[in-house]
């Protein structure tokens, strides 16, 4: 993500290097606003009922986490509904992109439906899912299906039509089969492409079971965060968003080392570890 | 598709339609296979109704009644209004970042921390601070589209061209003139493209917060009559946001063609010569 | 063009082609006509014209990659219908899997035929210290310089097993230095494989450098206009580039060639 690059590279300079006056900086912004925050609220100035103070934001986390302890059920519920969906749509996702990349008349034949599909906001489906299926987990990860599989879909699909004439051309000049042009050719060509689809789907997947909950209002973090909201405490509603930030964060770091790990051409470390493991295999190659 | 310079042939309609006669087959196909398994009770009506239901429900929403047009141009407003709001931000705070560099660095971490929060998660509390009118449905677009906006103009705009720096430099540019003759029109297509993203957001953000309280807009419709099992019309209101998706993303595209003219082949053909009209009548010729 | 077309010794001729011709657009486009000839073992032909002449698709009717329109073309004697092992290709464009390292890039025309034994993998290695490149044999393409990854693809080329080599510009894209070296290797290479190279070339100094016959390509139809013989032993040095029978040869070439070149 470039917003973190052309941050310029830590210089010595007096008695700090920059790169610690720079963190200093962040941190008194940071505290500076919290503080703001918080004594705009004291002197009243910001209904407390509804901006809460950053200490009663703290205490909530205390308070859920510990005290009462009761976020934890609903964050391992959303998230076994998070990682079925998402594995469902993936596999959605990916079977489809490919048997529609492969094959040029179900693509054309498939376009205009595409095309609907992705103008519809997809979320929008989970009302029906939830009246066709009813109440509770099935039609949870139906809807967390719905909304993940097609980024996944259309990057596989675009990934595997997308593939590089001249390395065609040398795959037919090797006289390859149409499967081994498939495995050897094809599909590695695609995984960066769908890597970056299993992305999008992923934090798809998290937004769409907040949606299925807020819909449910019967467990996981999103219907808690909207019985907070409703009983207007904002403190613990807001311990819980901010637990979604880390939960994201997580998400967005595993993803990135998985995505590391798979495409791993496309790095230096991976590059580096895969060469070891081939010469490993290989082992003395002198005649 | 827009080439305007290809002469017609004389046969374009005939062709046109034998292009998507295949298409209108396969899809009249399709529905009529559907309805004769709703029909034998292959499929249980309750769940997926019958195609004839579907067309009689959006008969009823759309012509007889025509109760959809109020949700639907509330909906309509919610989203465009909030991605208004969220583009001029995002498009404000990257303008702000790419051309002070402090800023950039301090004001970046909270946009990260923005976009790793499922933007979704914040509805009940933005409810809860704008009320159940439209207000609440334009706070949760303007959030959620924000982030894409903001990234891809960002993005956009700090991507440097040195050879084409130095070119303006060699013919004396200075900083606001390179900014505003190459660093703008290069950031343009990525600009564009995080727009497309957002207004698709801010549709998302309006009827997801519509779903969580309302009263007006095509999310309540939708969640009535799902509860209300009335599926027939609940995909006719479905088709409603299709067509919201489809306007605002076709206008965004055609937004995109006219402004990033350089990047279509047929666009920027036909850009050169209205160019070169203007140029010739400006030289009286 | 060529009188002897008629019915040359099978031990002579290794690529053979007599009115050749391919048309494209169902005959709206002529990219080749009537191209008639016989390459010897061993022999280094180059393929030299500016763009459109047909050089290329030439080089692609011998791999196979695409049918000819008209006349015979016989690679040892068979006639050529499909892309074979006994022909291999290379690229302007490098084409490396960059999933793949060096030695499994070289490796990829063994695995499309059968299994790969410990003995491939050492051919392969062999391979890539003949092109110069022993100490990067498990590198990724993207850690290797254009020059490098061409040298790469020349390995997987020699991997292939194939003695006629076809190469379609293969060093077009390298700055002038390194083509140079890579010309004076690929020299020693294939001498030393014993292999028929054709090499498609738009440098004329290059073509005639390489050679023993430069085919002289003319567009609008894409055709052979001459067989040029270049006299001199192969290898030669670079230095034979500043002989006046060198540029004697240049000249012809030029001429034969016109205003165009």
């Amino acid at each position: 993500m470039s917003v973190h690059d052309a941050i310029p590279m830590p210089e010595q300079r007096g008695g700090l290097s920059l790169r610690k006056r720079r963190l200093i900086i962040h941190a008194s912004i940071f505290l500076g606003l919290i503080a703001l925050w918080e004594i705009c609220s004291r002197l009243g100035w910001l209904d407390p009922l509804f901006y809460p103070r950053p200490s009663s934001i703290l205490h909530s986390f205390w308070l859920i986490y510990f005290q009462n302890a009761n976020v934890w059920y609903h964050l391992y519920t959303t998230m076994v509904l998070v990682l079925a969906g998402f594995i469902g749509g993936s596999i959605l996702g990916i079977g489809l992109g490919a048997l529609v990349g492969f094959n040029a008349v179900i693509r054309r034949f498939l376009k205009p439906y595409v095309i609907v599909l992705e103008a519809t906001p997809r979320i929008a489906v989970a009302p029906l899912l939830i009246a066709a299926l009813g109440f509770g987990a099935s039609s949870k990860i139906a809807i967390i299906v719905l909304v993940c599989f097609f980024a996944p879909f259309i990057n596989t699909l675009s990934g595997v039509v997308n593939v590089n004439e001249e390395r065609l051309e040398l795959f037919r000049s090797l006289g390859a089969s149409k499967m081994q042009t498939l495995r050897k050719l094809v599909l590695p060509d695609a995984v960066p492409v769908i890597m970056a689809g299993e992305r999008l789907a992923l934090t798809a997947a998290l937004s769409g079971a907040l949606v299925a909950e807020f819909i449910q209002r019967d467990k996981g973090i999103g219907s808690l965060i909207l019985v907070y909201s409703r009983n207007l405490n904002m403190a613990s509603a807001f311990a819980c968003i901010f637990t979604l930030t880390i939960l994201g964060f997580l998400i967005f770091r595993g993803m990135e080392w998985l995505d590391h790990r798979i495409a791993y051409w496309k790095n230096e470390a991976g590059m580096e570890r895969v060469a070891a493991k081939r010469a490993a295999q290989m082992g003395d190659l002198n005649v | 598709m827009s080439d305007v310079s290809s002469p017609k042939a004389p046969g374009t309609a005939d062709h046109l339609m034998f292009r998507i006669l295949p298409h209108l087959v396969l899809f009249a196909v399709l529905l009529l296979i559907w309805e004769m398994a709703v029909r034998t009770g292959i499929i249980t009506s309750i769940i997926i109704p019958a195609p004839s239901k579907i067309i009689g429900a959006i008969w009823e929403l759309y012509v007889t009644k025509g109760t959809i047009y109020r949700h639907f141009f509330i909906t309509f407003t919610e989203a465009v209004v909030g991605f208004a709001i969220g583009a001029g931000v995002a498009v404000t705070l990257a303008v702000c970042s790419a051309l002070w560099d402090p800023f950039k660095r301090y004001v970046s971490p909270y946009a990260i921390v923005l976009n790793v929060t499922p933007g979704i998660a914040l509805t009940p509390i933005i409810i809860a601070w704008f009320g159940y009118g439209m207000g609440s449905k334009i706070a949760l677009a303007a959030v959620i589209s924000f982030f894409p906006i903001f990234v891809n103009t960002l993005t956009g705009l700090i991507q440097r061209d040195e050879d084409r720096e130095e070119l303006f430099r060699s013919i004396g540019a200075t900083d606001a003139q390179i900014f505003r003759k190459l660093r703008v029109p290069a950031a343009l297509p990525l600009l564009f493209a995080g727009l497309k993203i957002g207004l698709t957001t801010a549709l998302i953000g309006a009827v997801v917060a519509e779903f969580a309280q309302a009263t007006d807009g095509v999310g309540v419709l939708m969640s009535r009559f799902s509860f209300q099992l009335n599926m027939a019309a609940s995909l006719a209101t479905l088709l409603s946001m299709t067509v919201i998706g489809l306007i605002l993303f076709y206008s965004m595209e055609f937004l995109d063609d006219r402004i990033v003219f350089w990047r279509r082949e047929s666009r920027g053909a036909a850009a050169s010569r209205a160019k070169a009209r203007a140029w010739k009548s400006r030289m009286g010729q | 063009m060529n009188v002897m077309a008629s019915q040359p010794s099978k031990t002579d001729s290794v690529v053979g082609a007599q009115g050749l011709g391919k048309t494209f657009g169902g005959g709206a486009v002529v990219a080749l006509e009537d191209a008639s000839f016989d390459i010897r073992p061993g022999s280094f032909v180059s393929l030299v014209g500016p763009s459109g002449c047909g050089k290329s698709t030439l080089l692609r009717l011998i791999a196979g990659l695409i049918e000819r329109t008209s006349g015979n073309l016989q690679v040892h004697g068979k006639e050529v219908t499909d892309p074979r092992t006994d022909v291999g290709m290379m690229f302007q464009k490098a084409t490396l899997l960059d999933w793949r390292t060096a030695v499994e890039n070289v490796l990829l025309p063994t695995e499309v035929s059968r299994a790969v034994t410990k003995e491939d993998q050492k051919n392969a290695a062999e391979l890539l210290r003949m092109v110069g490149l022993k100490d990067f044999l498990f590198a990724f393409p993207s850690q290797l310089s254009g020059g490098m990854q061409q040298r790469v693809a020349l390995a997987r080329l020699l991997q292939t097993g194939a003695d006629v080599l076809l190469l379609d510009e293969p060093f077009g894209a390298l700055d002038e230095f390194t083509r140079e070296r890579l010309n004076v290797e690929l020299m020693r290479i294939v001498k030393e494989v014993q292999a028929t190279t054709l090499f498609v070339t738009h440098n004329i100094a290059e073509a005639i450098f390489l050679a023993d016959q430069v085919f002289v390509m003319t567009p609008r139809p894409g055709r052979i206009a001459k067989i040029v013989d270049v006299p001199f032993d192969r290898p030669r040095p670079l230095s034979i580039q500043t002989s006046p029978e060198f540029n004697t040869l240049v000249a012809e070439v030029r001429d034969i060639l016109g205003e165009d070149h």
